[in-house]
């Protein structure tokens, strides 16, 4: 039983390590504050909350770990705490950034403004 | 056997994490605006927080996690109060 905690939580390790170097390639190619936000979804969420996750499993299946229900608590709480801040704190930035209009913008399809134009 | 796995998982693991750092911290030092700059450090806390809780597997000690906690609010913390600075041209309680 615990072994298949362990290889559980090793797969979910290396799916958060593949997820997070893609994250960071897409925040660095990307040519937008806006489509860059989607990038740093994947580096947070999918970098950051499925590796905490997987910890939590590996280290409850772990025999060698002295204190390990201390570590898979903690960082469960942390992952719980990732999942809820980084949605939050990206939305306000976004909301920042397009009120006070910091980021250069050229859509290339508005259908908003094309409506608001006929009207 | 199990602690044997988790050693080579870990030479997996590491220069993946140290790759991602290197390129969060190019955009955050070549970042053109401050939302930028911003959200690259923010996305950096975050990993540096889920491989300190790696880290405590590897040297079995349990204060890391600790520490994992904290930067996480501190990263949250530093988002909310820029955009309000950015918002409203003040940090207010």
């Amino acid at each position: 039983m615990s072994e298949i905690l362990f290889y559980i939580g090793a797969v979910m390790i290396i799916i958060g390590g593949i997820c997070d170097l893609f994250g960071a390639i897409g925040l660095l190619r990307f040519p937008n504050f806006y489509v860059r936000l989607h990038a740093a979804t994947v580096g947070t969420i999918g970098g950051a909350v499925v590796p905490l996750f997987g910890v939590a499993l590996l280290a409850l299946g772990a025999d060698f770990l002295p204190h390990r229900y201390a570590i898979a608590g903690a960082s469960f709480i942390t992952g719980i705490i990732v999942l809820l801040a980084a949605p939050a704190g990206a939305t306000a930035l976004a909301y920042a950034a397009h009120k006070v209009k910091l980021v250069e913008w050229k859509p290339k399809v508005d259908h908003l403004a094309e409506v608001r134009g006929n009207d | 056997m199990l602690e044997s796995t988790f050693m080579t998982l870990m030479k997996l693991i590491i220069p993946l994490y140290i790759a991602a750092f290197v390129i969060y911290a190019v955009r955050a030092f070549k970042g053109p605006s401050i939302p930028d700059v911003i959200l690259a450090v923010d996305c950096m806390s975050f990993d540096i927080a889920a491989f300190m809780a790696i880290l405590a597997v590897y040297f079995k000690s349990t204060f890391l996690v600790s520490g994992a906690i904290t930067l996480t609010l501190w990263a949250y913390l530093l988002d909310i109060y820029v955009a309000k600075h950015l918002a409203r041209g003040e940090v207010g309680a």
